[in-house]
């Protein structure tokens, strides 16, 4: 057997494992029948515009949303002037401040959730909506860092000293010189943000109630009550959704050189 | 770089005090309760705990499947990224965004097609009793293999990524060079590649190790209450039972796992040199 030929079934069969229960996946939500098979029972894109009608994957979806966009703007408007001391500052402590925001990249997401719960939600009257939208911006906020870092990490230092030389105050140096400058790394970082916020699972286990549930939750729910392929629908156009955003992001911003 | 400390601290704290207050507190006072019973600081929860049966299945089953998961995906992992690197340019642009693509997506969704692929009248099962194998389906869901399954193909592309870069910087004529001279696949591979990759391993399988035992969806989907992993342990334990004693305990175990793979594994890539 050639190392070509031997090469090219390796690479095939990984792809298979991994890409393959995509396609089923979205085969499955095109089925006309009522419960989820493969093959499909026919085709139909009832499922897929059943997704659309369902109260519960609307409000979720929107919650979601909100949470992705809004949690990863918060993240970032902290997030952009901590890289920025950390890479241009003679900082105190700047490892204890480094350490202190990655953390919440080691603690499992589940943990974070019932913690919240516990000591935010419980007892000082925080909404779940509320401590939900912090988690996420807590968890979002390492990613930020890191990806505007490496991207200030690649603008020389000297263009914003001389904008200060030459009497632009440093508040102006870094709105006229950095950020412009910056821009490409600060969209990485809110694409990479509100991708893992989207998808975040574990930490709205416990932090859902009535009415406040986020859409991987709600799919979770549903799946255990019904079978039916609007489950396998979603999923399908969900994951469109990530790769479009992602594959946009790549083409136009060169996103991978961040992550 | 400016030298002025005090605007460089008002710049930074935002995030940090944030952070710290909001989220590694209460993550703090979470793992504290593992060590309180009735209020008062004791290791008695933790004695409970360890003699439990069912706990001790749970956490060694945790860290097998953790294990396991590491070394398949590292031994799948080495053979495609060796492949890919071998690859010529556009393709290998290609192939690799497809291995990145499932990351981009809801672990929902990953984890859902499995259940069409491994459930009673999926996919699998289908051709079995198809075939003639077994006159009835045989359970695959809801078994350490379905959960071992979902969790290779969530974590699989961090290791092939982590590997793939590190095989990149391998000086391209070390391979033909010990060929040449003598050497079998397997001593290019025990001897040169191994040695000069375990960087990027030891990268990938901290990845890989740590997503495996913080998964939760996984466990869920494709073990329920069958096979219970640490997560799904927690998370039963805080709902069925109010039992916040064990919920601290397990949240101190997997983040000292965590913490402890990477050391580790840190290690052996330091002791090897």
């Amino acid at each position: 057997m050639n190392i070509k030929f031997a090469s090219r079934l390796i690479i095939s069969l990984t792809l298979t494992f991994l890409i393959g229960p995509f396609l089923i996946i979205i085969l499955a939500g095109l089925s006309a029948g009522d419960f989820m098979t493969f093959p499909p029972d026919g085709m139909s894109l009832k499922w897929y515009i059943k997704v659309f009608t369902v109260e519960s994957f609307r409000e979720s979806f929107w919650l979601s949303m909100l949470l992705a966009v809004f949690g990863t703007i918060c993240a970032l408007i902290l997030g952009i002037p901590a890289a920025y001391a950390i890479s241009r500052y003679d900082l105190p402590y700047s490892e204890t401040i480094k350490t202190i925001v990655a953390a919440p990249i080691i603690v499992p997401g589940i943990i974070v959730g019932l913690a919240l719960l516990r000591y935010l939600v419980v007892p000082l009257n925080f909404t779940v909506t509320l401590a939900l939208f912090m988690a996420h911006t807590a968890l979002v906020l390492p990613y930020a860092v890191r990806v505007v870092s490496s991207s200030l990490n690649n603008l020389r230092g000297d263009m914003e000293e001389a904008a200060v030389l030459l009497g632009c105050g440093r508040v102006g140096a870094f709105m006229r010189i950095v950020l412009p400058n910056i821009r490409s790394g600060v969209l990485a970082a809110f694409i990479l943000g509100f991708v893992t916020s989207f998808n975040q699972v574990p930490v709205s286990l416990f932090l859902s109630g009535p009415g406040v549930r986020t859409l991987p939750i709600d799919m979770l729910g549903y799946m255990e009550i019904t079978y039916d392929p609007s489950v396998a629908a979603l999923s399908a156009l969900l994951a469109f959704l990530s790769v479009a955003i992602v594959f946009v992001a790549e083409k136009f911003l060169g996103f991978s050189r961040y992550v | 770089m400016f030298q002025n400390r005090k605007e460089g601290l008002a710049l930074a704290l935002p995030a940090a005090i944030f952070t710290a207050l909001l989220f590694l507190l209460p993550v703090g006072m979470l793992l504290s309760e593992g060590f309180k019973v009735d209020g008062l600081w004791s290791m008695q929860g933790y004695i409970d705990f360890a003699t439990k049966p069912l706990n001790q299945t749970v956490f060694l089953r945790t860290l097998k499947l953790g294990f396991l998961v590491v070394l398949v995906s590292a031994i799948i992992g080495y053979a495609c990224a060796f492949c890919i690197v071998n690859l010529e340019g556009r393709h290998r642009g290609r192939v690799f965004g497809l291995i990145v693509l499932p990351l981009m997506i809801s672990p929902v969704a990953r984890t859902y097609a499995w259940i069409v692929i491994l459930g009673r009248t999926g996919i699998v099962n289908d051709t079995i009793t198809g075939l003639g194998l077994s006159e009835t389906p045989i359970r695959i869901l809801f078994t350490e293999t379905a959960v071992f399954i979902g969790l290779l193909q969530l974590f699989l592309p961090l290791m092939i990524i982590s590997l793939v870069s590190a095989m990149e910087n391998l000086p391209n004529d070390v391979i033909p060079a010990a060929r040449v001279l003598g050497a079998s696949w397997f001593k290019v591979f025990t001897k040169i590649i191994l040695p000069l990759t375990k960087d990027g391993l030891v990268i990938g399988g901290t990845l890989v190790f740590t997503g495996s035992l913080t998964a939760y969806i996984t466990p869920a989907i494709l073990g329920g209450s069958k096979v219970l992993m640490l997560e799904t342990l927690l998370y039963q334990r805080v709902n069925v039972a109010n039992d916040f004693v064990s919920a601290g305990i397990i949240a101190t175990i997997l983040i000292i796992m965590s913490f402890g793979a990477n050391v580790l594994l840190k290690r052996i890539a330091t002791a090897r040199d």
